[in-house]
């Protein structure tokens, strides 16, 4: 038993004397906080439909009782025929197209058809938005959407595979993408310091940067080929996975231009994601310790991609935010509204942060505190 | 005598912690590890520098290699400053020392590869070094195995071909024969002489009494950080032997009997 204690002694002063140790402890933590709050406060602004907007909306036999209930929140169009309304909605020109059924002021019975467009925020919220209303304003026997063999959500096929790939591929870009860059990021940097190899280079001429740039760019390809042959796995099980809702004609909805600004987005992410893990690498006196500073990082990173999930912005300036603006990018372009400016926002912020980290790294190749701390 | 090396009161100190500070019963809260160092090292000669453990010769070259920076002071290697230029220090020296290790995954003719294009070498320069110095160590015959396979001896003599691929003027060698058979260790003691002969010069660190009287030209006496004796080894040597000199001039500024 005493030994048992000498080695729990033992244990306790490695682990609490080495104020990293710590540091890392309290780290992940401290990180999860700082990113749920500002992810809740951005998340207000991000996916829903401003307070003041008002729906556009095409009704017909509007009961007079439910008029004023309407009367704030939608503004209402007029149409010659209803396919008119309904073509709208389906270009994403109006929200709703609602029919009431006759008489419904005195029967408050019957159906109502609310036809949408599921790939569009504003129509996906009104629909949510007068559905509720309804129910709450009358008790049912009345329905909304029962009919068979309508098709009520008028979303194109197209436009609802991209609002669905929009919501999962910024997330699993960023996992992906991470997670090759955990496999090379702590042996190369943290690595060549533990083994006593890194200071054999920084002897000879090598600027700084020279190293950093060098170590940097050839991590991120590596990165970029893990990552990418986890993607190709993702990519061949998603149709089964998704149970024959996503086929191969997919790939077909998406111009080159689409994929060029992906692949642009992807290597500048992966630029951003090796630059910041370097620097946790380079800090660290050890493999080992690189892995514990970088998973608060890898934590960040995968949150930037969940919050991309929540809808692509309006707000031009969210996507000046190094990786969110990304995700964002990647939403939209999986949604068909990426706009140049954005896209340029998006990929322009990665390279000036990946630039400044790689300066910041060749800054600590050249700190003796760092480079030769045991 | 052309000066090639240069220290004025170079000076290093290191943090301690606070239980190290009750055992030493200071409320100092540095080790000054190199104090105040001055001398100089001319053209063509071997100076060694000479101490116990902990007496800080490791540390006064790894400054001098601009691998650390000097708290104070300053030191010149072919008047080029190691603070201010370093680039031109580190392009005109070969540091040898057990704490700068070789990539294990390579094969010792990748390294040279690796480590001259580093320097910036003509490729038919390099060649012709690699199979001279190869030659010379015998590391021909192991030119294409990982390091990791090679025996201690072996991956010291890699190592000493590696610092000096660049052909450098001036050479730092901190312990060159630590953990070296006599065999192994002669062929390295050969080669300095050599390289003497070539007209480089070369400072030396060890606590061997006999590496000392064997080559060197000139010798520093390092004792806690400070130099308690320089001159010509044929000086120091004039009355009594290396040994004892040191052990005289160690009572005397410590002030204990050994
Ligand atoms: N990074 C460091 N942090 C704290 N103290 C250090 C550090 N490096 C060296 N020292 C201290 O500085 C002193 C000089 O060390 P140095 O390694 O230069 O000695 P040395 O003469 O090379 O000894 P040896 O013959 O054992 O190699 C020692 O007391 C050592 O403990
Ligand atoms: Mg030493």
């Amino acid at each position: 038993m005493r030994n048992v204690w000498t080695i729990i002694k033992k244990e306790f002063s490695r682990f609490f004397k080495d104020k990293r140790m710590v540091f890392t402890v309290i780290l992940p933590g401290l990180m999860i906080f700082l990113v749920y709050s500002l992810m809740g406060t951005v998340m207000e602004n991000v996916g829903k439909t401003d307070e003041d907007y008002k729906f556009t909306a095409y009704v017909t036999e509007m009961p007079e009782n439910l008029a004023a209930a309407f009367g704030n929140g939608f503004e209402l169009k007029e149409y010659s025929d209803a396919e008119a309304a309904k073509a709208d909605v389906e270009a994403g020109n109006l929200d709703l197209a609602i029919f009431f059924p006759e008489n419904f002021g005195q029967t408050l019975s019957g159906d109502v058809k609310i036809f949408y467009n599921s790939s569009k925020d504003n129509s996906n919220n009104g629909f949510i938005t007068v559905s509720g209303l309804l129910n709450s304003l009358i008790n049912p026997p009345f329905t909304i959407n029962a009919a068979d063999g309508v098709k009520f959500d008028l979303a194109g096929e197209k436009e609802w595979t991209g609002k669905m790939l929009a919501t999962f591929m910024p997330m699993l870009m960023f996992a992906l993408l991470a997670s090759g860059c955990v496999a090379v990021a702590p042996e190369a940097i943290a690595g060549e310091k533990e083994r006593g190899t890194m200071a054999t280079m920084l002897i000879t001429p090598i600027k700084r940067w020279q190293l950093a740039l060098g170590k940097i760019l050839s991590l991120a390809c590596f990165a970029l080929l893990s990552g990418l042959s986890s993607f190709i796995g993702v990519i061949l099980s998603l149709p089964k996975l998704m149970g024959g809702a996503i086929d191969g004609e997919v790939a077909t909805f998406y111009s080159a231009g689409d994929y060029f600004m992906v692949l642009g987005l992807i290597i500048s992410v992966v630029l951003v994601i090796i630059s910041a893990f370097s620097i946790m690498s380079t800090f660290a006196k050890s493999v080992k310790e690189a892995g514990t500073l970088i998973s608060p990082i890898m934590i960040i990173v995968i949150l930037l991609g969940v919050f991309a999930m929540f809808g692509s912005s309006t707000s031009t300036w969210l996507y000046v935010i190094p990786l969110m603006g990304s995700g964002l990018a990647m939403s939209a372009i999986m949604t068909f509204t990426i706009t140049p400016l954005a896209f340029v926002l998006a990929i322009a912020s990665n390279f000036v942060l990946a630039a400044l980290l790689i300066t910041a790294i060749s800054f600590m190749f050249k700190s003796e505190k760092i480079m030769f701390n045991r | 005598m052309e000066e090639i090396l240069k220290l004025e009161n170079l000076r290093k100190t290191f943090k301690i912690s606070r239980k190290q500070q009750r055992i030493n019963r200071t409320s100092d809260t540095v080790k000054v590890a190199v104090d105040n160092l001055s001398f100089t090292a001319y053209r063509g000669e071997i100076f060694g520098l000479l101490g116990p453990n902990g007496a800080g010769k490791t540390t006064t070259l790894r400054m001098l290699a601009t691998l650390i920076k000097p708290d104070g002071g300053n030191a010149y290697i072919s008047g080029h400053s190691i603070i201010s230029e370093e680039a031109e220090v580190r392009k005109n020296i070969g540091f040898l020392t057990s704490e700068l290790k070789l990539e294990d995954f390579f094969t010792p003719n990748y390294l040279f590869d690796f480590f001259s294009e580093l320097y910036d070498m003509e490729k038919s320069v390099r060649d012709a070094r690699k199979r001279e110095l190869f030659t010379k160590f015998g590391i021909d015959r192991f030119a294409e195995v990982k390091l990791a396979n090679l025996s201690t001896g072996m991956k010291q003599k890699v190592s000493l071909v590696i610092s000096i691929v660049h052909d450098p003027e001036f050479i730092i060698f901190d312990e060159p024969t630590n953990g070296l058979d006599v065999l192994t260790a002669k062929v390295v003691t050969d080669f300095l002489e050599e390289l003497k002969a070539q007209g480089k010069t070369i400072i030396l660190s060890t606590h061997i009494f006999s590496l000392v009287e064997k080559l060197c030209d000139r010798v520093g006496i390092i004792v806690d950080g400070r130099l308690i004796a320089l001159d010509t080894l044929e000086n120091i040597t004039k009355e009594n032997s290396l040994e004892n000199t040191f052990f005289d001039l160690y009572d005397k500024t410590c002030g204990e009997k050994l």
